[in-house]
């Protein structure tokens, strides 16, 4: 990119750079941090609630897994394997992916468009508490009923006639919350996108995760009052005898299926969406080499949109007209052009560069492999004549499980390991992270590839137990070591990131020489982020400012006047 | 001497960790070649230990399921014409999947290859954003048509058989209405016969299941004859085919239903069509004793019940009797008192 020359040089920020670290702390730290309307702090919750969740999600799952190993295995009983099903499936789109991404967007991303603080911060602080209680509700819920009515709770089956204990109202409370919750914090942050960038940091200049966040952000806005619309309707139905989802009143039990998979195809696009641009912050830090923008952006919006356009996928049994289904094929297959466009930038990006293999990167390149093979296989399942067969099966599941895994897992331990430094002032342990690496990837292909086999062979998800008559063979016991493997993987990463904090170096507020503005700020910020509000005048400001700052320096240096420290 | 591979930041510190390839070359040109062919898919990195665990893995897993049913059982047998229809795009999708699954991975692979002095990576060429978008483009399209090709014709009717059997209306399919109930199919038949669990069909005619349920959604699925479908209440969905040849096809319901799911058997019964014809009226029979039994027990309780009611009447009236006749004898004790007492009295 040639911009810099077209511009106005950026001009050195004057002296002291970068001196003070915010007014000395008058409560304990946990007050501090529990009472703080800051986006770092509430950031910081989020992320560490999403890795906390993490672990449980991979507990419950090996659970499943291990019961499902041999056939007919008495090892949980089916009440507490659909317990676990439903609880596992909220806990992995409620509690690790959805406040993983917002919790990434949210600490990043206002430090990237050079803001001192966003625009409602109190907004976010209630969207964090919503959240909060919504996760304690889920999981206290172990102590009387938990939902046990599957991972989309479809009605009637989640009527008050067949669902009579509390464990659906307990569904539809907890992720009513905490889409609330999100949905405040993404509030949040959109008036800060749109209100609160540094002067000079036009749309066209800003980075990749930015306007990764402007497109998830509204792209909430726009599913998830769809998602509460359709738990209160379902509330309704339970609590007061509505009649939005019963057949014989006039409602559509169909309406739900529409309602709700809208909303999860929209997740699962904000999610791709927002690791892949991580990755692409990723790349073009290591590799010292801008990504095509345009190309990136706009695949990143047809993501958003077509993307979620195609919640038919989910619905391709269900008796819809034939128009709905072609429109979701449609819909499905017209997300190869951006999801190729992105892909085909960053691995050869990545492959025509010279740099040093560094953990994020590694986790990024993963993610993108782990993510292929999901998405490819994806296309199978987005065909009518295909779909009749593989969905519900064990087929469907390991292709969204290689995507959302790719993405969260992997691409969620790249995001969190390349800003480690910012977020905690403290380098992470590489060597630890890549053996970790090691473990949770093959863990990963060892858990979910042999699922492919299961479900071609017509096993059926959700299920409690298979016989020994269907013939499922051993992919379901080589599927639970390797949920193993990955769920060791998984502490072991965890336990990295929980160890360096205290073990490793104090990292310098700009380690990898990165371009975009988060790494001006000291290492953690400052809670007022930035002394000096930077002065954007290209898409890669803090290489600007580097510039600057040595030539400055030279200048100096010229004049005989000792070199300042540079910050 | 061997080669250390250093960064080009001179950072790299696994040069001692990996496999010195140049002097295993050394030992021999067939192995030689064998490396070279590793070289090409697993570059010099450490990363590969864990390819090779899982991948290891996953061959494994493969491997130990080499029954015949599993042998290249990518997709079921297709018992009724539009099944075979599906198969296929499936092969093709499958190959299609495979080979984007396998390029982007390679190329991944590459793109992860340590940097070492030899291999320095120079900025290539890129391609035009614009002609790839196009070229993907072409290529969604491309799979679209196929996929619409093949799901329109899977979907088709399968053509009406010319000698109608029982109950079939001439150029129409045989209507049989299939009920999902927790935990149960219930299967209604033209001569009011019906049957759980068990649906039986004729082979060679065109049947036409009208999909419904009278609790919750459950998941239809058979997928020798239709696939999958939902039955959702107070909805009737359409399910046409026609099986080829008399067998039986166990399978069971696919959408999560409560607590008997596991145990939501469907079993699909072929039979040729006179065998059908005798299966179902023997049904009908069948039901029609059980409905005489029952009724015939039930008249036996209600006449039971009515001698009872009218033994139950007689000692009513018996002991109103008795209880006229107590009274009675109270009154004239109470007579003989006061008679008694005005004796005294007197």
């Amino acid at each position: 990119m040639s911009r810099t020359t077209s511009y106005p040089q950026t001009m050195p920020p004057t002296r002291p750079e970068v001196s003070s670290t915010g007014p000395q702390e008058e409560r304990s730290r946990w007050a501090a941090l529990a009472s703080s309307a800051d986006h770092k702090d509430i950031s910081r919750i989020l992320i560490c609630s999403a890795f906390g969740s993490l672990f449980l999600a991979a507990l419950e799952l090996l659970l499943m897994r291990v019961q499902l190993a041999v056939p007919s295995n008495v090892f949980l009983k089916g009440v507490t394997f659909d317990r676990l099903l439903s609880v596992y499936g909220e806990t992995a789109i409620f509690l690790v992916a959805l406040p993983l991404i917002i919790g990434l967007l949210y600490y990043v991303v206002p430090l990237q468009i050079g803001a001192r603080t966003t625009s409602i911060p109190r907004v976010g602080q209630i969207g964090l508490w919503l959240f909060i209680f919504g996760g304690i509700l889920l999981y206290a819920s172990f102590l009387f009923t938990p939902p046990e009515a599957g991972i989309n709770p479809l009605p009637p089956f989640s009527d008050a006639t067949f669902a009579p204990n509390n464990g659906v109202d307990v569904w539809i409370g907890s992720t009513g919350l905490i889409t609330l919750g999100l949905l405040l914090i993404s509030i949040d942050l959109l008036t800060t996108l749109h209100n609160l960038r540094a002067p000079g940091m036009a749309w066209r200049r800003a980075p990749l995760f930015t306007w990764a966040s402007a497109i998830v952000t509204w792209l909430f806005v726009v599913i998830a009052p769809i998602f509460l619309a359709a738990i209160t309707m379902l509330l309704i139905d339970r609590l007061y005898d509505g009649g939005f989802f019963a057949g014989d009143s006039g409602g559509s039990p169909i309406l739900w299926q529409h309602l709700t998979y809208l909303f999860f195809t929209g997740v699962y696009m904000s999610v791709s969406i927002t690791f892949l641009a991580a990755i692409g912050e990723i790349v073009q830090t290591f590799t010292g080499r801008e990504l095509p923008r345009k190309a990136i952006v706009w695949s990143m919006v047809a993501i958003a949109i077509v993307g979620t356009l195609a919640w038919t996928q989910n619905m391709l049994t269900a008796p819809i007209g034939s128009g709905w289904k072609y429109f979701g094929m449609l819909m499905s297959l017209a997300l190869i052009v951006p999801f190729g466009l992105i892909f085909y930038n960053l691995i050869s990006t990545v492959s025509q560069s010279d740099f040093h293999m560094r953990a994020p990167l590694r986790f990024a390149l993963g993610a993108l492999s782990l993510a292929s093979i999901g998405l490819a296989a994806e296309i199978a399942q987005s065909t009518i004549a295909v779909a009749t067969q593989l969905s519900q099966t064990y087929d469907a599941w390991a292709s969204t499980h290689f995507a959302l895994v790719g993405f969260v897992v992997f691409g969620g331990f790249a995001a969190v390991s390349y800003w480690y430094p910012k977020m905690t002032g403290h380098e992470l342990n590489e060597d630890r992270a890549m053996k970790s690496f090691g473990l949770m990837f093959a863990g990963a292909i060892i858990a979910i590839l042999p699922l492919f086999g299961a479900g071609v062979a017509g096993q059926v998800t959700d299920s409690y137990r298979w016989f020994s008559g269907e013939d499922f063979g051993v992919f379901n016991a080589i599927a639970a070591v390797g949920t193993l493997i990955l769920f060791v993987g998984i502490i072991l990463a965890v336990g990295n990131l929980i160890k360096s904090r205290s073990e490793e170096p104090v990292a310098t507020p700009d380690p990898y020489r990165g371009d975009s503005l988060e790494w001006l700020a000291l290492s953690p910020p400052p809670a007022h982020n930035f002394d000096v509000l930077p002065d954007v005048r290209s898409t890669r400001p803090m290489r600007d400012i580097r510039e600057a700052v040595t030539r400055r320096d030279s200048v100096d240096a010229e004049a005989g006047s000792a070199a300042q420290p540079v910050a | 001497m061997a080669v250390r591979f250093v960064d080009r930041r001179g950072l790299n510190d696994v040069g001692n960790l990996i496999p010195d390839w140049k002097r295993m070359r050394r030992r021999g040109a067939a192995s030689a070649t064998a490396i070279r062919m590793a070289r090409v898919l697993l570059p010099r990195s450490r990363k590969p230990v864990s390819l090779f665990i899982s991948l290891a893995g996953v061959l494994l897993a493969f491997a130990l399921n080499a029954s015949p049913a599993m042998a290249l059982s990518l997709n079921p047998d297709a018992a009724s014409p539009g099944i075979e229809e599906g198969n296929t795009l499936h092969w093709i999708l499958f190959v299609v999947i495979l080979a984007v699954i396998v390029i982007v991975n390679l190329a991944i692979l590459r793109a992860a290859r340590p940097r070492t002095r030899a291999v320095s990576p120079k900025p290539g060429k890129k391609l035009s954003q614009v002609k790839l978008a196009v070229g993907l483009g072409v290529f969604a399209l491309a799979l679209f048509i196929v996929a619409t090709v093949f799901s329109d014709k899977s979907r088709e009717i399968p053509a009406i058989n010319a000698e109608p059997v029982a109950g079939q209306v001439k150029g129409q399919p045989l209507e049989i209405r299939a009920t999902g109930q927790q935990w149960l199919w219930r299967f209604d038949y033209p001569n009011a016969s019906f049957s759980y669990r068990r649906l039986i069909v004729p082979a060679g005619v065109t049947v036409q299941l009208n999909l419904e349920s009278t609790d919750v959604v459950h998941g239809w699925n058979v997928p020798e004859l239709t696939g999958k479908a939902q039955a959702i209440p107070g909805r009737t969905s359409e399910l046409y085919f026609r099986a080829d040849e008399p067998g039986t096809y166990t399978n069971r319901s696919s959408m999560l239903s409560g607590q008997g799911y596991d145990t939501m058997e469907i079993e699909v019964m072929v039979l040729p069509p006179d065998e059908y014809e005798a299966a179902i009226e023997e049904l009908r029979k069948n039901i029609q004793i059980a409905q005489d039994k029952v009724e015939a027990e039930f008249q036996a309780s209600r006449e039971k019940s009515e001698d009872a009611a009218a033994q139950a009447e007689e000692a009513e009236k018996t002991a109103g009797e008795a209880e006229e006749a107590a009274n009675e004898a109270e009154t004239s004790v109470a007579e003989a008192n006061n008679e008694a007492e005005s004796t005294d009295s007197e």
